[in-house]
């Protein structure tokens, strides 16, 4: 009976067009991306009202994962490594600043751009001495190598520096705000910031730019970009440099916060790798909304006094849960 | 020719079985530690046979011996029997662990056996009550009171367990499921090899070896900690070893646990602090340079030869 009044009654074309856009809604909640936005908007909702710390804290500390694991998904996508050393680069970064700190009296912030300058040509050098060497190897070859490599930065940095943890004081990183009664540290938006340029920088380079959309195209079919002339070797090398002097430059950034040791940077490199394999191997944007989940479900456990201690199994239980479910459903298709 | 090899390898182990008669207590504890790298080195390198790569080593490592230690202290099981108990604990883990994970290949399996390590030393930090917590268990006395000459002993048979365990699977059937599989997957499945089943397998083997090895280390030293058991040395130091010596053989974990093994003592006392950094160093030049080992480089220069 509905059936032949819907398309004479107004109300029925109205509902026609709802379920129409039902109906895109809700096939556009089957991909992955918009399930996970969904989860996340749902989340920080709730944990507004409940636990406005967690949510300020877990922003932040998304952040600052989200635009570590950037550079890394960078390299994975187009050079197509796995780059286990990722973290000690970051720590090298840390120390850079620290030093140039000490010595020349320079702040961290601005030491960034010196680390950009001196990172793009350490990621150079790396690349023309050793991962040049592996990129046809099998990626048995590929994993052991970035392994030993991530050795060889830890141990260096622990014969040079010691493992004594180092700090610099900064006056302007405790600084605070309030709302209301709830106060919340406001320097550590500086994460938030530095996601967002890394981010969007990234996405302009690769969207709009020729050599971002030839780094594409490279990062989809190596022979086929070679075949339409574009330099492939060269392709690799200039994003791998990019991806170690961004590394670097937020080494820079993460010393200001944090006090630095020679193995503050390797479990970055298995978050990283986890926040990576969860958004899809070639989806930046979906790293940032997979840190937030990860960043605020730490947090949440966190601020459970007497199990802070299992907040650290939350980033390692998820990422095999998410790399064996994925397997599961690529096998079914 | 070949019965002549099997009278040198007789030789070899009577020379090691009775190598505490006339040597002292330093070389035993150092041949103790080259020996338990022997093993694990060797039960890394029976995994990457089927082309699979575990960094979790450590993990299964530091279960067997929280599960040898507790099956001691909580069941009064003899310390022999609760080594056996701290691999039989690993291998069953393994092989849970393997049915769910191991449809994984690469790195997507090399990844999650590195956070499963993590995962469980998280677990066996936040388990005060059981394991002690961050402090670790002490026992109250190491093995054998401490007897070095028992404890060598014990020692050589766990490494020579696990040389016997590699040369079975180099000599029966498995071996040849398990190159096959390396070598191309699909052509395995396809001449009627139960890819996964073999897997799971070597997987659950390999890893009871390095729980029985795991239990031996805890009981020999008499303590077990979060930190210390499952240190990232477990991990990176047998796959040195084997990488030193040559993949997929015997023979070249041996070597390469023998001659890295010397040379760390050297390098302990000559730079105390990041001699690892020698052990990345030669990770890095052996991909680098020779990817077939020591055995490997050799064994292609003397057929070259002939």
């Amino acid at each position: 009976m509905p059936s032949r009044f819907s398309s004479v009654v107004p109300w029925g074309r109205a509902h026609a067009r709802a379920q129409a856009v039902m109906m895109n809604l809700v096939s556009k909640l089957k991909q992955s991306n918009y399930q996970i936005a969904v989860v996340t908007a749902v989340l920080v909702v709730i944990l507004a009202f409940w636990k406005p710390h967690v949510l300020v804290e877990g922003l932040q500390r998304a952040c600052l994962y989200a635009v570590i694991a950037l550079p890394m998904a960078l390299i994975l996508g187009i050079v197509g490594i796995i780059n286990l050393a990722h973290g000690d680069y970051m720590m090298l970064g840390a120390y850079f600043a620290y030093w140039l700190n000490v010595y020349t009296g320079m702040d961290p912030l601005v030491a960034i751009l010196p680390a950009l300058a001196a990172f793009f040509l350490i990621g150079i050098a790396s690349y023309r001495a050793i991962i040049k060497y592996v990129l046809g190897a099998p990626e048995l070859n590929q994993l052991l190598l970035t392994f030993g490599l991530a050795m060889v930065l830890e141990q260096l940095a622990n014969l040079i520096w010691t493992s004594r943890p180092m700090k610099q004081p900064l006056k302007y990183v405790s600084s605070s705000a309030n709302i209301g009664s709830f106060t919340f540290g406001t320097y550590e938006f500086v994460y938030v910031a530095a996601a967002m340029v890394v981010l969007v920088g990234l996405l302009l380079f690769l969207k709009r730019t020729d050599t971002g959309q030839a780094a594409l195209a490279v990062g989809q079919n190596p022979r086929g970009a070679k075949l339409v002339g574009i330099d492939v070797d060269r392709t690799y090398l200039l994003i791998f440099s990019l991806s170690i002097a961004l590394i670097g430059a937020i080494g820079a950034i993460f010393m200001t916060r944090h006090s630095i040791f020679p193995l503050v940077g390797a479990p970055f490199t298995m978050k990283s790798f986890c926040l990576i394999a969860m958004a899809g191997i070639g989806n930046l944007t979906g790293i940032l909304w997979c840190s937030l989940i990860l960043g605020l479900a730490e947090n949440f456990v966190l601020s459970f006094r007497g199990y802070s201690g299992w907040a650290d199994i939350l980033f390692f239980a998820l990422i095999v849960l998410v790399i064996v479910v994925r397997s599961r459903q690529r096998q079914v298709k | 020719m070949k019965n002549w090899r099997y009278l040198l390898y007789i030789v070899i182990f009577i020379w090691l079985l009775t190598l505490p008669l006339y040597t002292g207590v330093y070389l035993l504890n150092v041949l103790d530690i080259i020996l338990i790298y022997l093993a694990l080195a060797l039960s890394w390198d029976m995994l990457l046979r089927s082309g699979q790569i575990s960094f979790g080593m450590a993990g299964l490592f530091g279960v067997g011996g929280y599960a040898a230690v507790l099956t001691h202290l909580n069941a009064g099981l003899n310390p022999l029997i609760s080594i056996v108990m701290g691999g039989l604990v690993a291998g069953v883990l393994a092989w849970l662990i393997g049915m769910a994970v191991l449809q994984l290949r690469g790195m997507y399996f090399a990844i999650v056996t590195l956070a499963l390590a993590e995962i469980f030393r998280v677990i066996v930090r936040n388990l005060p009550d059981l394991t002690g917590g961050p402090e670790g268990t002490v026992l109250p006395s190491a093995i054998f009171a401490g007897n070095s000459t028992k404890t060598y002993w014990l020692v050589l048979t766990v490494a020579v367990i696990s040389v016997i365990a590699s040369e079975i699977f180099r000599r029966t059937r498995i071996h040849f499921a398990l190159t096959s599989i390396r070598n191309d997957e699909i052509v395995a499945k396809s001449s009627g090899i139960d890819v996964f089943k073999y897997l799971v397998f070597i997987f659950a083997i390999t890893s009871a070896i390095q729980g029985i090895t795991g239990g031996a280390y805890a009981h020999i030293y008499g303590f077990v900690s979060p930190e210390g058991s499952f240190s990232v040395d477990f991990t990176l130091l047998p796959i040195a070893m084997a990488l030193l010596g040559g993949m997929h053989s015997t023979w070249g974990p041996v070597v390469g646990a023998v001659v890295l093994g010397v040379v760390s003592e050297f390098l302990k006392l000559q730079i105390p602090y990041g001699h690892l950094l020698v052990y990345g160093v030669i990770i890095v030049i052996t991909i680098l340079f020779f990817p077939e080992g020591i055995v490997g480089t050799l064994g292609q220069k003397f057929k070259g030869n002939r």
